[in-house]
């Protein structure tokens, strides 16, 4: 069984937990106490991964240690030619801009929920503003896209990788003090990522069924 | 000021299905959400309960549900129809969130706070697009005055009113004044060019105009924000009530009259201004018929049915003039007086199974629990007793139980305990039972559920009739502990009825000690009890009487009046 | 809402913790807020803590594994005497900065009716959604509200079984912005667990939650017991910074307060009484 060294209040954590969930993929979860104990950098740890950053996928000969990485390998292994990573050169493009767009969300809205939440020492109000940019982007976008039709990131007809990549640090986003009442595309999208069978939550995310 | 005319606050595409949409308006912070039914609702973000945002909730389709404690509000009224953590007991009419008008017109959901309505907003014309909604960070009055400064190409200048008309068609910008310091910039274009392109070119005069506004804005101070403003919720709200139902007269019009079964018509009965009250499952109301007789109805209605009150009446042979007047006399567009509804007979949403038991007309409150039990998932049975296929009423909404309804037909009083046995074989904790229908299988499923082993607070009931006869030769005193009255009841009166003359009667309705409206607590004495509606332990405890039918064995009763 | 805003007199006259004893390192000062003002802290040599402002040395305890410091004049602190029981775990189990006042984080944490909603599956699980009758009550002394015999159903009540029980929990509010729950421990029916919300106001409409756990298991790794704190805390975050207003209101008629609210009832009557206006809107009149 692979080994998932996970943070259970990790955006990147989530996204691998979520593609998981939806995929029906079963892991063990290890739980790694990167806050407040900070054991990623603890020897332990870095053994694992000399970069002590989270996730980190380990299946014993292949050990991944990027959560787009193990979204990609996941996808290929589990679902290979599904929807998830299409194999059309212009959709494959466009799942590949979303994986970058989103490490972008999760050091804005991502690195101040850590300000926020946590307290880790970084510029908030950058970091807050640099994520109401790319929000603004994500919903002009996903508005246009309702207009032709799309509901999802990239234009295909089923949710992508790019979904998965860009809904956590989304979602967590009132966490680091960034409301999105002024994306209300953005939101709509966030409810229909909800509804993708087989959708699972972490705390900072409601379900789309009350009690779910 | 903006606040005396429609306004703008969402695009009818940012209402979803099953979506909440997160809206402000000078400070004041709106969910607005479309019911299944269509219905657009304007409501105060925010769960009367704890302050939680409504727009972080579930749309049901036809209610807002909380996320925090589940509590449901219902489409339209906003009435609160179920407060989980006390499952057995009916939310207080008084529960109702904060609303305003909606107006869908032009591809817009248009909302005001004005007392009245003003005058609807001009439309574009047939064909009008929605441009995409721009954000601002800066006072609404800075926005006017930059947007009051464009030409857009194709349109030309647009002046003061934000209107302009131009080889490319007819552009109408507005600003809704979200906040002090906040605006949202929105527009309609009617154009015969292709809509897309042509949006996507509005979205960015309207994006760089926005870099126009927020830069003259950065050289302005930053105004206050208007706070959120809530009302306060009634006072007896503030006292933690434990139920509450009022005199109130609601007039209605028979909207529509149609036979739902052999011998039973329904009533869909529409208010004539305004929202209906909130119901929930198992509620009636008290008609007043043309002829001067008041008589008690089960709603129907499922969850979001809030447009009206259905009800469904069957034609009793023995007719002393209730259901002949209705059947007979009554016609679409009459008139009619009702209660608000009150709830004796309050489903519990917190078990594992629940079985309902309906005895002809009385499948009426179990059809309103069954939608509710069916729309939120929970797994239940309904078990209908009916003389015929042809009786079986209300035919389209059990096509929706499918094979959760199981019909018994035609059967005689031995067969139909026997099938009352296998039904309620083996209560199981978390199982609830609720029975509606003719008094001697109200009596044979109370026997039965008793013999079985079901412990009397899962088994519910609602007696359509008391048919005991009722013993009226006591007299007897009754003291009014907090109203320091002492009464005398006289043999052939009932302790309401003095009540009443002495103007201390609590609310009532069927006056034959069936529904329960007239309960009031018992503080010492020994009461008779000849109602049908509370139960065995609840008569053993001498803690409540129903003043329309009960006496006292004692010389004195003392009541919590 | 602006950090000027002073304490009353009751709120400022409180300790207050700053940070779990076991997060202190030995040498550079760390900075924290406490009602707006900046409050720096640390250990010396000697393994002694000290705290201050800008112009001002502070009053110092270390307890509950906590460092808990003052501006005001603060009595006695609390008791929770299973702290010192021999054979209980005392865990720090984490600190998460909340933006929503501390008394708004109060009363979520004395609150039962969420757990099927917000912490499913864990504290709670439709359809069991019953508050039952419980019991609260101001100690006689006034100095503290204590609320007994609340039951909640929760699914696998304990680790030897599998299907779900009603668990009996004891609230305890010693401090405006403190509480202690007593719940049956799943290891030994007969004790009690001790979970602790130690609530530090950064100012009117934020705070820091510090948890601190005195428990039977010798079990779980502080690591998982701190793993699961985190995760109820995390579920009940979008709640607390979705409430409007921040503030807790006093007025009894700004919200709609039912049975199973008596303990917040009684909570929020208790500020009012004893004049809290900080992290509160006052009653008017
Ligand atoms: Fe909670």
């Amino acid at each position: 069984m692979p080994t998932l060294y996970d943070f259970d209040l990790s955006a990147d954590c989530y996204k691998v937990r979520l593609l998981a969930a939806i995929l029906g993929i079963p892991y063990d979860r290890h739980n790694v106490d990167f806050f407040p104990g900070m054991k990623h950098l603890s020897p332990a740890f870095l053994a694992v991964n000399p970069l002590g950053t989270l996730p980190v996928w380990d299946e014993g000969d292949l050990r991944l240690c990027s959560a787009h990485a193990i979204l990609v390998y996941l996808a290929e292994r589990h679902a290979p030619g599904g929807p998830w990573l299409p194999r059309d050169p212009a959709l494959a493009g466009e799942v590949q801009h979303w994986l970058g767009f989103a490490e972008g969300l999760a050091t804005s809205a991502g690195a101040a929920r850590l300000a926020a939440g946590m307290e880790f020492d970084l510029d908030l109000a950058a970091a807050q503003a640099r994520a109401h940019q790319l929000f603004e982007r994500m919903d002009e976008h996903l508005w246009f896209r309702e207009r032709e039709g799309g509901n999802w990131l990239c234009r295909t007809l089923q949710p992508t990788l790019a979904e998965i990549a860009c809904f956590p640090d989304v979602m967590l986003s009132e966490e680091g003090g960034i409301a999105r009442e002024d994306y209300p595309a953005l939101r709509r999208w966030s409810d229909r990522v909800k509804r993708i069978p087989g959708f699972e939550v972490m705390p900072g995310i409601f379900p789309a069924k009350i009690g779910a | 000021m903006s606040d005396m005319t429609w306004v703008p606050v969402a695009n009818a595409s940012d209402l979803a299905p099953r979506h909440v949409f997160q809206g402000r308006l000078l400070g004041q912070e709106l969910a607005i959400w479309r019911a299944d039914d269509g219905n657009v609702n304007v409501w105060e973000n925010r769960c009367l309960h704890r302050g939680v945002r409504l727009s972080i909730g579930v749309n049901t389709g036809s209610e807002l549900v909380c996320q925090y404690h589940g509590w449901r509000y219902a489409n339209r009224n906003a009435g609160c129809t179920y407060i989980p953590a006390h499952p057995a007991d009916a939310p207080p009419h008084t529960i109702c969130n904060r609303t305003w008008p909606a107006l869908e017109q032009d591809g817009l959901i248009w909302t005001h706070f004005a007392p009245v309505d003003p005058p609807r907003p001009e439309s574009l014309g047939a064909g009008a697009l929605a441009l995409r909604p721009q954000p601002v960070a800066a006072a609404p009055e800075l926005a006017r005055a930059v947007l009051a400064g464009l030409s857009p190409e194709g349109f030309g200048p647009l002046g003061q009113d934000l209107v302009a008309s131009g080889p490319a068609g007819r552009l109408r910008l507005m600003v809704q004044a979200a906040d002090a310091g906040r605006a949202v910039l929105r527009g309609l274009v009617l154009s015969d060019e292709a809509p897309l392109p042509l949006l996507r070119r509005l979205s960015l005069v309207l994006r760089l105009a926005r870099d126009e506004i927020e830069r003259r804005a950065a050289t302005l101070p930053v105004p206050a924000p208007i706070p959120h403003r809530s009302e306060r919720v009634a006072p007896e709200l503030a006292e933690m009530p434990e139920m509450v139902s009022g005199p109130a007269r609601i007039r209605v019009r028979v909207a529509k009259k149609q036979i739902v079964g052999e011998d039973i018509v329904a009533l869909e009965l529409a208010g004539l201004r305004g929202t209906l009250p909130a119901s929930q499952p198992g509620a009636h109301i008290d008609v007043a018929l043309p002829n001067g007789l008041l008589r008690q109805y089960s709603l129907v209605n499922a969850p979001g049915e809030t447009d009206r009150y259905v009800i469904g009446i069957k034609r009793e042979a023995q007719s002393t003039g209730g259901s002949a007047a209705i059947h007979d006399s009554l016609a679409e567009g009459d008139l009619l007086a009702i209660s608000e509804p009150r709830n004796n007979f309050t489903l519990r949403r917190d078990a594992e199974e629940t079985v309902l038991i309906a005895g002809g007309i009385g499948v009426t409150p179990l059809l309103s629990m069954a939608a509710a039990l069916r729309d939120e998932g929970l797994p239940f049975t309904l078990h209908y007793f009916a003389a015929s296929a042809e009786t079986l009423a209300f035919g389209e909404r059990l096509a929706l139980l499918g094979e959760r309804m199981v019909p018994y037909l035609g059967l005689d009083a031995a067969q139909t305990t026997l099938a009352l046995q296998g039904i309620l074989k083996g209560p199981g904790a978390d199982r609830q039972v609720y029975v509606c229908g003719p008094a001697p299988m109200l009596d044979a499923a109370r026997a039965t559920a008793a013999e079985a082993g079901w412990p009397e607070a899962a088994v519910h009931f609602e007696y359509f009739a008391n048919t005991r006869e009722i013993d009226t030769s006591s007299s007897f005193r009754i003291e009014l502990a907090r109203s320091a009255l002492s009464l005398e009841v006289p043999a052939g009166r009932s302790i309401l009825s003095v009540l009443q003359e002495a103007g201390v009667a609590p609310p009532s309705s069927c006056s034959q000690g069936a529904c329960g409206t007239c309960m009031v607590r018992l503080l010492e004495g020994e009461p008779d009890h000849q109602d049908v509606y509370l139960t065995g332990a609840e008569k053993a405890a001498g803690e409540k009487i129903l003043t329309c039918v009960s006496r006292a064995k004692s010389d004195r009763l003392i009541l919590d009046l | 809402m602006s950090p000027q805003t002073q304490p009353d007199p009751f709120m400022r006259d409180q300790w207050y913790p700053v940070s779990a004893l076991q997060d202190i390192a030995a040498g550079t000062p760390r900075v924290t807020k406490l009602f707006g003002q900046r409050v720096s802290y640390r250990r010396e040599a000697d393994g002694a803590c000290s705290a201050s402002t800008e112009d001002r040395a502070l009053p110092v305890l270390q307890r509950y594994g906590c460092l808990w410091t003052s501006l005001g004049t603060p009595g006695e602190l609390f008791e929770i005497p299973e702290y010192t029981e021999a054979d209980r775990r005392n865990v720090a189990a984490g600190t998460v900065a909340v933006q929503v006042s501390a008394q708004r984080g109060i009363e979520n944490f004395l609150d039962m009716g969420h757990f099927p909603y917000v912490h499913t599956g864990i504290l709670g699980a439709l359809p069991h959604t019953e508050v039952k009758e419980y019991n609260v009550e101001e100690t006689p002394d006034g100095r503290e509200i204590i609320a007994t015999e609340c039951l909640f159903y929760q699914p696998m009540a304990s680790t030897v079984s599998t299907s779900g029980a009603d668990v009996e929990y004891i609230y305890r509010v010693p401090h405006p912005t403190c509480s202690v729950l007593y719940k049956s421990s799943p290891l030994d029916e007969k004790r009690l667990d001790v979970i602790a919300l130690f609530g530090q106001p950064t100012g009117e409409e934020s705070f820091r939650g510090h948890m601190v756990l005195s428990i039977l298991d010798d079990v779980n790794t502080d690591d998982f017991i701190s793993y699961f704190q985190l995760h109820i805390f995390g579920q009940d975050k979008p709640i607390l910074e979705n409430q409007m207003p921040k503030r807790l209101p006093l007025d009894p008629r700004a919200e709609t307060p039912i049975r199973a609210d008596k303990t917040s009832i009684m909570y929020r009557r208790w500020l009012t009484r004893h004049g809290a206006t900080y992290g509160v809107i006052p009653a008017q009149g």
